[in-house]
């Protein structure tokens, strides 16, 4: 037997977005401001995952300013509105599409005025990236003069949403019920090599293929992929919390193995985008399911590469040893 | 000891302090200088968040004591470009997104500017090497690479300074690479956790915990932590004025231990003092006199007939039972041609966050209760705050500070409730920052799970039943237990449209460290066992993995484990595009990996050998030496 044996493995899994089998639901303000600026309030956002960004992408695109143009305020439950909790993979689909409804009542305030001003149909206007014009006329000002406009004639523009997501409870008895009503796939394929004289495991390639809806910022959508596969790596082949009888023996990070940055393999993120009939923008989410896969894949690798079945996570060094040896001694017997 | 008098520079200024000499640099930084971009993540030099140079070395300044000091030449995260500047490796971290939660950001960039100081033509595995001691549980590192090889190309003028800006604009923003609007203050360290706020007359919090996994209390006696100087109050469980009891589903768990532990590491007693020292000092004088109880530290020991009791409410120790049932899987096990069983188990998983929990709490001038903390679920928590100190709901206020990973770990109320305890009792602000030992024994974990499977499919791969059962260990307290299992029972049998299936998943109370809410919240125990019986069969029957589970697939119109008919299912797609990405040579997973030709493509990395830096270093020298 070579030292070195390399492997493949494929795992595919599927997601549920946004909270379960309960109505799902989430608030926000927006306003478009002066010079042209944008504010948007609403209770949950950013615990790293990049909803910040994602949701002044979303709120410039309706508003027609820039991302880098608009205010979010600060998550605080007695200035904002409510918009529950930050998990579930359910920000860029809560938050996102209620933060797009709030936008477009802001607009359409904007443009009901512009269009008496204008005298154009209302439909006929658009705005983006801080202009405002009407289609087919040569009528074509900023959006901090369209503001001023618009709060000279006595409007503030601003906007209120709540989005809802529909999903039932589970029968107690049966199980029966709608938990979602939006769900993500995803598909992992995991290369590996394992060393045969230490049980070490590397992980060379992860590709990567998740159903996101639509993309809003793609980088956002890989660096969760990338975070989230790294995760699965971890519990694939090292972390391990391990108590004695109710005391913790792995209480820093000196006994509790992390990924470090010699352990990533090369992630191939494939973004598949699949829109979401159900709501405004499309998206769907990946916060959570990026992660499902991956354990699966490189267990399935793991045997590829050397005929060894992993059940028990983590496939430390010493249990894929003792696989090893263990399926040596049956092959012996067996000879 | 007396304190010591230093003198040193720090980002290019003097500074002379008197220090006390068991503080550490990082404290001096940190609480002295308020330079709080140079972050604590575990205090044992581990995690890399406490970089620093120090005479232009990379130091873990959580590791240096700050009497070491005298003389050196220190630059932190705030030192490295002037006021509203970027460095171009802090512009290329904006430019890729390297930057997540952020919390492990200063510390990285400091190791990516050190790693490019040492050697500007570092190749990849250099880097990779060069920052093995900076931990980020975000990104999964790629990005952070992409940045530092992006970095160092314009450094050394290979690319051009514009390399280093936001792609171009589009005709819309949604599907734009918009950079992160929080990046450049966590990529300069001005970005403030919780853990990094100060407040006027700020007190410091302490917790005494559980050094038992289950005892009955008998006696808590604050008198001589109260008598302390410098101890503004000492709190308990009595001091709660409301109807005590948090939780993601049940309010099983009191704010500070009521009667008994339940897990080490429980809080018991809370101190808040006018330093972290004399708190922590109280805790010691107060006196808790313990009455030890059999503990459980195994589920399956947690059913057993007699066992003991962790919550009177769940005398049969069950906290929630999910069952999940369509068809009939005895007929569906008749129809099937093999009949596989196996058992799968997953271990206790840790968040692993790089900021430990942290909050600040005080009653502000209209009598409104004020957390800040980094908590994932602040519209829950003030609901449940209202009636642990029995105030309405708009007398209580949570603001989310930025949070540095969360991952599920921070939705429940572990800590938030001690501080707006001591902040009505005092009426000053309390701050409260864990260690990392607090945060690994006193925070959920993903569910440890035992799962026993049993599934039954035709000769042509298609199943015909499944008998799924999963056993979780919940720990000490429910948190989200019940939602973990709801959501595993769900997402059980995979994107698979099984006709027969018959699935429970339990989950138990024991005395370990509590389980709860962890990114795919059940989901991947469940799955991970059924994508490794998926392979099973496949090797079974012949049938490349793919092809088994296209087989089995969801699709427009199929009906979901829980009867759910479905509009649309993207796996077929999915499946797909990874086969096609990775160039999958098809054929049953009959471990052919020596046989295989698909393997070590571009699209992977070389497997990692350590000494890298040392190998390059080596040629260098030789490409030297043939040049002179």
């Amino acid at each position: 037997m070579k030292r070195k044996l390399k492997g493949r493995g494929v795992a595919a899994s599927w997601y549920g977005i946004a909270r379960t089998a309960t109505i799902d639901r989430a608030g926000a303000w927006a306003e478009l401001d002066d010079g042209g600026t944008a504010k948007v309030v609403t209770g949950v956002t950013e615990i790293g995952e990049g909803i910040l960004t994602l949701l002044s992408q979303v709120a410039a695109e309706e508003l027609g300013v820039r991302p880098e143009q608009v205010t979010i305020g600060d998550n605080d439950t007695a200035r904002s509105p409510e918009a529950a909790h930050a998990g579930a993979t359910r920000q860029t689909y809560m938050i996102g599409n209620s933060v797009a409804l709030a936008c477009r009542e802001a607009r359409s305030r904007l443009f009901d005025e512009m269009s008496k001003v204008w005298d154009v149909p209302v439909d006929d206007l658009r705005s983006f990236d801080g202009f405002l014009w009407a289609e087919n006329t040569n009528k074509r000002i900023t959006m901090e003069e369209a503001v001023d406009t618009c709060k000279k004639r006595g409007v503030v523009p601003v906007g209120s949403g709540s989005f809802t997501a529909h999903g039932t409870g589970l029968d107690p008895v049966d199980g029966t019920g709608s938990p979602w009503q939006a769900y993500v796939f995803g598909t992992q394929v995991a290369e590996v090599e394992v060393d045969t004289i230490t049980g070490e495991v590397q992980v060379l390639g992860i590709w990567a293929a998740h159903d996101v809806g639509r993309a809003i910022n793609p980088r956002g959508v890989e660096g969760q992929i990338e975070g989230g596969v790294v995760q699965g790596l971890g519990q694939a082949l090292m972390e391990d919390y391990q108590t004695q009888d109710g005391h913790a023996v792995t209480h820093g990070f000196a006994k509790y193995i992390l990924p470090t940055s010699l352990d990533v393999p090369q992630i191939n993120s494939i973004v598949v985008e699949d829109p979401d009939p159900l709501s405004p923008l499309g998206a769907k989410g990946i916060g959570e399911p990026a992660l499902v896969p991956t354990a699966p894949a490189v267990m399935n690798a793991i045997y590829d590469a050397i005929g060894v079945r992993i059940r028990d996570l983590p496939a430390t060094p010493e249990k894929v040893l003792a696989a090893l040896q263990e399926k040596r001694r049956e092959a012996q017997t067996a000879a | 000891m007396p304190d010591l008098n230093i003198d040193f520079t720090v980002n290019g200024r003097k500074v002379a302090r008197k220090v006390d000499p068991s503080r550490r640099l990082l404290d001096l930084l940190r609480d002295d200088l308020t330079l709080t971009g140079t972050k604590e993540g575990c205090g044992a030099g581990e995690c890399g968040t406490c970089s620093v140079f120090v005479d232009g070395k990379l130091v873990k300044s959580c590791l240096m004591p700050a009497a070491k000091a005298q003389g050196a030449d220190i630059e932190t995260v705030e030192g490295l470009a002037a006021p509203g500047e970027l460095t171009p490796v802090q512009r290329a971290f904006h430019k890729t997104g390297a930057s997540q939660c952020g919390f492990c950001i200063p510390g990285m960039v400091m190791a990516a500017t050190s790693a490019l100081r040492e050697n500007p033509n570092a190749g990849i595995e250099e880097i990779k090497e060069r920052m093995g001691g900076n931990i980020c549980r975000c990104t999964g590192y790629t990005k952070i690479f992409e940045a530092v090889e992006i970095a160092r190309d314009v450094i050394a003028g290979k690319l051009p300074q514009t390399a280093l800006n936001q792609d171009g604009a589009a005709s819309s923003f949604i599907g734009h690479n918009t950079r992160r609007l929080d990046a450049p203050s966590k990529v300069s360290g001005r970005l403030k956790y919780a853990g990094d706020m100060d407040m006027q007359g700020m007190l410091h919090m302490q917790v005494l915990r559980s050094p038992h996994a289950h005892a009955r209390i008998v006696k808590i006696d604050t008198s001589r932590a109260e008598a302390l100087p410098g101890v503004h109050c000492v709190i308990t469980s009595e001091d709660v004025p409301g109807t005590d009891g948090f939780g993601v589903f049940v309010h099983d768990q009191p704010i500070m231990a009521r009667g008994k532990v339940r897990h080490v590491g429980e809080a018991v007693a809370a101190v808040a003092a006018d330093t972290v020292r004399i708190a922590r000092e109280a805790t010691r004088l107060i006196e808790v006199e313990y009455e030890e109880l059999p503990g459980l530290y195994d589920p399956e020991d947690a059913l057993k007939e007699g066992a003991p009791v962790i919550h009177d409410y769940a005398a049969d120790n069950v906290v929630k039972h999910i069952p999940v049932r369509k068809g009939d899987i005895e007929k569906g096990f008749a129809e099937a041609d093999i009949i596989l069983t196996d058992d799968f188990s997953t271990q206790q998983v840790e968040h692993a966050y790089l900021e430990p929990e942290a909050g600040i709490a005080y009653v502000d001038h209209d009598d409104v209760v004020t957390v800040i903390s980094p908590s994932q679920n602040i519209t829950h928590h003030r609901h449940m705050l209202s009636h642990i100190i029995d105030k309405p709901i708009n007398k209580v206020r949570f603001i989310m500070s930025p949070v540095g990973g969360g991952f599920g770990g921070k939705e429940d109320m572990i800590y938030q409730g001690m501080l707006a305890l001591a902040a009505m009792k005092t009426h000053r602000p309390i701050k409260l920052v864990f260690t990392r030992e607090e945060s690994f024994i006193a925070s959920a974990k993903r569910h440890p799970s035992r799962t026993h499977y049993k599934m039954g499919l035709t000769r042509d791969g298609r199943i015909t039943a499944i008998e799924f059962s999963m056993l979780s260990d919940g720990g000490a307290y429910g948190m989200s237990s019940e939602g973990v299992m709801r959501k595993a029972a769900i997402l059980s049998c995979g994107p698979y449209e099984i006709h027969n299936l018959k699935v429970d998943t339990r989950v138990v109370y024991t005395n370990n460290t509590p389980s709860g809410a962890f990114r795919t919240f059940g989901g991947m125990q469940a799955q991970f066992a059924t994508e490794s019986m998926m392979d099973m069969a496949a090797e079974k029957l012949g049938l490349d993995p793919f092809e088994i589970r296209r087989r089995n697939m969801m699709k427009a119109g199929s009906l979901t484990h829980t009867q759910q008919k479905l509009n649309s299912a993207s796996i077929g797609t999915v499946l797909e595009a990874a086969e096609k990405a990775c160039r999958w040579e098809s054929g049953a997973p009959t471990v052919r990996g020596e046989t295989r030709g698909d393997l070590g493509g571009p699209d992977t990395r070389q497997p990692c050998t350590l000494g890298a830096r040392f190998a390059e270093a080596a040629t260098q020298i030789e490409k030297a030496k043939v040049a002179s």
